[in-house]
């Protein structure tokens, strides 16, 4: 089992707030890798930067052999460049490129095309997959409608592997909160990743909602997607990950199997903080 | 499975079959939107058409041609605006590089009319990517701006260049020829003369129009416009899906740009004379207006707008000095009522709507177990201990 990503003392700052300290980990093919930590510990911050979103200010990402962060020559530093020419794509590697090599994610807060149907969602999803031509568009040609048809009925694969039953018509913000969960995991699994980053896929969630969800997190695995998840609920995480990375104050404290994360001294403080009765 | 490998692009991940088919949607007149869009459509296209042979008169014909160049920017920009959700305010930019190129061309270098239409779609494209390349890596905000100046300065330099004819502008534009036979020659049909050439513009306009209503229809419905309405959406979470968002933003601005141009040399060569005074700023906001007034991103909504941005101040030409003002408390009232336009984008037929079916209600048979929490207890979790923080 070779390592799909491997992230290397990642540090981001902003401005004087270190949000991700030296972070290193290793996500191998086909495994659940699971990120806690307490509210703030910047494993959001860890996630973008490892998709893409965000430049880290030092570290090293590798995802499936090929770099996300790239070197910047020492002299745009020196003349205060480097903002300018990555926010220019020079000296950086795009969110769009990271996808295309096999990363998809999901966002914390669901962040769902509000003005496109479910399906319109999903195979939106597929475009950096489909074979469809500006020429080809405008004319109709019979490519063109082989490629929409196969896009469709992907995209209804992907919609019911995920378990989605309502309309694939209605607009995202017609749904309930937990088939806009779904519809999100079927966005990002149309993009055909080898690794997925899930953000709190089961915040807002109720029980059923989280069971079920356990359920498609062990089947997208059986499709060999490695899958990341950050999540706050112990019983989910100790339940579904086989590894867990522990994060405070965007330090890595702890990285192991979940029975020995759980009895790790620095990981039940940084959880319960210490009792400071005790201390005095 | 063969289709789809033709269709898809190499990729490691495939969807499972779906579960089940999914019954064709209907395609009827009344029972489908799109058939009845088809439809509507049609109708309003016989009716544009029948126009001329009901009333041919100069006065009328005229100002029912630039409606059409009016409706014509108005689509233009609303694959900008309306599709990729990038704020232009100077769009009548393009359509001055239009009209100006086409004007140059054929009058000092005395070019045919198609060859100024190549030069006038280069031109556009080449002002689309000086302008659009720096600007749209960055927010929208900025590219207001950019545009907004870039406006003035098309308009400035029309106004003070010897070649563009200063204040005065161009005069003399020749029209389409075919052979021998050019629009300002005429000809009778059916007993009824077509003397006039705006007559022959106006259905050059319809004919533009209808290709422009499909082609923009048929891009939106693609790969490409699921991708501009995904940046307009939410611009990080379609860089999460795989879309490059500049190409996306880049590829909508420079077919605008095009289209505007078209436009530009449509109305230069059927007014014969441009000047300055045409390009000002409060034509690129009359169009903006027009598309969000009319609906973003909905071709019926635009087209609707821009007939009402056009054709509002001539109808209320009675009112002389007060025409602006009544025009004003016209569109305040319909922002107040329809905020998201007279034919919003995400509008369904009323008797074609949907309602959410309720979700299945909680019983017993769907709860899982709760054996499987149970091994887990003892676990730290923060909901748990919330309180005992303290
Ligand atoms: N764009 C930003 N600018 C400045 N500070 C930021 C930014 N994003 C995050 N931070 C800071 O970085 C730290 C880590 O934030 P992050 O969102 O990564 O935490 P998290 O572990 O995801 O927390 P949560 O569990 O609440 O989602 C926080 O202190 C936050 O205030
Ligand atoms: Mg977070």
């Amino acid at each position: 089992m070779s390592a799909l990503l491997e992230v290397r003392d990642l540090r981001l700052q902003f401005g004087g707030v270190t949000a991700v300290d030296g972070l290193s980990f290793e996500v191998r093919e086909g495994e659940i890798l699971a990120v806690i930590g307490p509210n703030g510990a910047g494993k959001t911050s860890a996630f973008n930067c490892i998709s893409g979103f965000y430049l880290p200010t030092a570290g090293a990402v590798v995802f499936d052999g090929k770099a996300i962060v790239r070197a910047v020559p020492e002299l745009w530093r020196r003349l205060g460049l480097v903002n300018l020419l990555q926010s220019f794509g020079l000296y950086r590697v795009l969110p769009s490129r990271v996808t295309k090599w096999g990363m998809a994610r999901t966002f914390q807060n669901l962040r769902l095309f509000r003005e496109l149907s479910v399906l319109e969602n999903v195979t939106t999803a597929m475009h950096a997959n489909l074979r469809e031509g500006f020429w080809a568009t405008l004319l109709h040609t019979p490519g063109y409608r082989r490629a929409e048809a196969a896009c469709v009925r992907e995209a209804r694969g992907w919609l019911d592997f995920v378990g989605f039953e309502d309309d694939e018509q209605l607009y995202v913000t017609q749904l309930p909160y937990g088939e806009q969960r779904r519809v999100e995991i079927a966005r990002a699994l149309a993009t055909s990743p080898k690794l997925l980053l899930l953000d709190e896929p089961a915040a807002g969630l109720n029980f059923n909602e989280k069971q079920a969800l356990m359920r498609l997190i062990r089947k997208i695995r059986g499709l060999g997607v490695a899958v990341v998840l950050i999540e706050h609920d112990m019983g989910l995480v100790m339940e579904l990950a086989e590894r867990i990375v522990v994060l405070n104050y965007g330090k890595e404290i702890a990285d192991g199997a979940p029975e020995v994360v759980k009895r790790d001294p620095a990981v039940i403080e940084a959880y319960l903080g210490v009792d400071e009765s005790e201390d005095a | 499975m063969r289709d789809l490998d033709l269709a898809l692009k190499h990729v490691p991940l495939r969807a499972p079959a779906p579960l089940f088919e999914r019954p064709q949607p209907p395609k009827g007149v009344f029972t489908s939107q799109r058939g009845f869009m088809r439809a509507l459509g049609l109708l309003a296209v016989l009716l544009v058409a029948v126009l001329p042979f009901m009333d041919a008169s100069r006065y009328t014909m005229s100002i029912a041609t630039s409606a059409l160049i009016y409706v014509m920017l108005c689509m233009g920009l609303n694959v900008v605006v309306g599709y990729a959700g990038l704020l232009d305010l100077g769009y009548i930019a393009f359509f001055a590089v239009g009209a100006y190129v086409s004007g140059i061309f054929t009058t000092v270098l005395g070019w045919p009319m198609w060859a100024a239409l190549i030069a006038t779609i280069i031109a556009c494209i080449t002002a689309g990517i000086i302008i659009g390349a720096p600007t749209l890596r960055l927010r929208s905000d900025y590219l207001a701006i950019v545009t907004l100046g870039f406006g003035e300065i098309i308009r400035i330099t029309a106004n003070n260049l010897k070649i563009t004819g200063g204040p005065s502008g161009i005069h003399g534009i020749p029209s389409w020829s075919f052979g021998p036979w050019s629009f300002d020659d005429g000809f009778s049909l059916l007993g009824i003369d077509f003397p006039e050439r705006v007559v022959f513009y106006y259905f050059v306009a319809l004919v533009v129009i209808v290709v422009g209503v499909i082609g923009a229809g048929r891009l939106a419905k693609g790969r490409l416009g699921r991708a501009w309405k995904a940046v307009r959406d939410d611009e990080d979470a379609a860089e999460a899906m795989g879309i490059n968002t500049y190409i996306a933003k880049i590829s909508a601005y420079i077919i605008g740009a095009v289209w505007a141009g078209m436009a530009g040399q449509l109305m230069a060569t059927h007014l014969s004379a441009i000047s300055p005074n045409s390009f000002q700023f409060l034509y690129s906001a009359l169009i903006l207006m027009a598309v969000v007034l009319g609906g973003m991103g909905s071709t019926p909504g635009v087209i609707i707008g821009a007939l009402f941005v056009s054709l509002a101040p001539e109808l209320l030409r009675d009112f002389a000095e007060w025409r602006y003002l009544i025009f004003g408390v016209l569109l305040v009232v319909v922002m107040l009522f329809r905020p998201s336009g007279l034919w919003p984008a995400t509008a369904v037929l009323p008797w074609l709507r949907r309602s959410r079916p309720t979700p299945p209600a909680f019983t017993e048979a769907t709860a899982v177990p709760a054996s499987i929490m149970e091994s887990v207890d003892g676990t730290p979790t923060t909901d748990a201990h919330e309180g005992d923080r303290a």
